[in-house]
């Protein structure tokens, strides 16, 4: 019997794999953000030990590569600290820590982009530390944050292509299963990286809207 | 237990590695330097097919990840009947995708270079192609070097996929390393400082070229 053929399930195959990339993907991105931000705080308010230790994590995994750090995370970690990880578990672990590590670059210097005279005036008011976050840097840093922030994401959704690597069954690994049962790679790489292109397309325009949104009350000459 | 002591024993292997690792990142530095000037001329070209060209191939290689251009190339060249071997094809896979990174950069600090100084230069009667390598590349170069810089040292950080088609550089040798010694932790642990060394030393060797650019707006070193 041939299979070399393509059917028509191998577009359910590739939604498969649409669906588990774009869920390490949020997943990864929410969290890593969340992680991101902390790290960035920590090193804004000067936390004795902490705030060394975020900067060097976060310099540590920006420059290595997020493939090695997937094979450590996937088979190092279980060996050392003798635990069970599943690969989408390995996978969401290591681009968390990706994105958490480029994020708190991009929150720390959003944040120094905030004139300190506005600080020192808030706490001369007495307003409280979290009221200072929230009222004064969150809405400023936000904006100097986003532009970046969105192209980190259109990136991070490029680098979730590595956890075919380990096995996780993404839009890549069905493309290399297709490449290896039709032996047609003219035809299956380019619909792959037209699949890519389409979500980063698509991730863009979303971020473009949610930043005009953000920037609306920016536009001065209403006033 | 964490033992890195394991890793001395494959040093030799390692060097190895690090040898293919390095010369696939020099060889496509150099080609996607050169791939990234051939891009950013289509687009500052004044014909308009050539400008769709140069913006498309940058949208394109910028939002396809690199691995998926790497299978491409690495299973497609040899249904055409090209046949070569992993390294050349991480080479031209690196440069082609990198040099997409590279034109936006250069491109972007060529539109920057300032109208007045062209329009003198064009008033001097110079050639366009004088214009471009004696004014408006140096004052492009100036200012895009360290962009630039961070392209590079993510090329050598993206090497580490060529792993993945064969291509036995520090990751591929790194992986039967661990699958030699059951120490995946720590030979990874190990391989991930490496490269933080490596662009280390490239960010070093990029913030010297950046001051030799430069030289003329230091004041007071």
């Amino acid at each position: 019997m041939s299979n070399h053929e393509f059917v028509p399930y191998d577009i359910l195959v590739l939604l498969s794999g649409i669906s588990v990339s774009l869920y390490v993907f949020i997943i990864s991105t929410v969290l890593g953000c969340a992680m991101g931000i902390a790290l960035a705080l920590t090193r804004h308010y000067r936390f004795p030990v902490l705030s060394q230790a975020s900067t060097f994590t976060s310099e540590f995994l920006k420059n290595s590569p997020v493939l090695v750090q997937l094979f450590l995370i996937y088979f190092g970690l279980p060996i050392f600290l003798g635990i069970n990880l599943t690969a989408t578990e390995a996978a969401v672990i290591t681009l968390t820590g990706n994105t958490a590590a480029f994020v708190s670059v991009i929150v720390v210097s959003a944040i120094a982009s905030i004139d300190k005279g506005q600080i020192e005036s808030a706490r001369s008011f007495g307003l409280s530390e979290v009221k200072i976050l929230s009222k004064i840097i969150t809405p400023q840093a936000l904006l100097v944050a986003i532009a970046p922030l969105i192209g980190l994401a259109v990136n991070q959704l490029q680098v979730t292509s590595l956890i075919s690597v380990i096995g996780v069954m993404d839009i890549t690994k069905v493309g290399q299963i297709l490449n290896q049962r039709t032996w047609q790679p003219f035809v299956v790489w380019p619909v792959i990286g037209m699949t890519y292109f389409l979500l980063s397309f698509l991730l863009a325009k979303v971020g473009k809207r949610i930043e005009n949104k953000l920037k609306q009350h920016q536009h001065w000459e209403n006033i | 237990m964490f033992d890195i002591s394991i890793i001395a024993k494959y040093s030799g292997a390692f060097l190895d590695g690090f040898a293919i690792t390095a010369a696939v990142s020099v060889m496509s530095i150099l080609g996607s330097f050169i791939v990234g000037l051939g891009v950013m001329f289509a687009c500052v070209s004044q014909s308009k097919a050539l400008n769709k060209f140069g913006y498309g191939y940058i949208e394109c290689f910028r939002n396809i990840p690199f691995i998926v251009q790497v299978f491409f190339v690495f299973y497609g060249l040899p249904e055409l009947g090209v046949f070569i071997d992993p390294y050349t094809t991480g080479v031209l896979a690196l440069s082609v995708a990198v040099g997409a990174y590279c034109a936006d950069i250069l491109r972007a600090s060529v539109q920057q270079v300032d109208r007045e100084v062209i329009e003198a230069a064009q008033s001097f009667g110079l050639e366009r192609k004088t214009i471009y390598r004696k004014i408006i590349l140096p004052i492009a170069l100036r200012t895009s070097i360290r962009p630039i810089g961070s392209v590079f040292i993510n090329l050598i950080l993206t090497t580490s996929i060529l792993s993945t088609v064969t291509l036995n550089e520090l990751t591929g040798t790194a992986k039967i390393i661990a699958a030699e010694t059951f120490r995946p932790f720590e030979v990874y642990f190990f391989l991930l400082l490496f490269y933080c060394v490596l662009t280390y030393a490239l960010s070093l060797i990029i913030s010297g070229i950046h001051r030799k650019l430069n030289r003329q707006f230091l004041v007071g070193e």
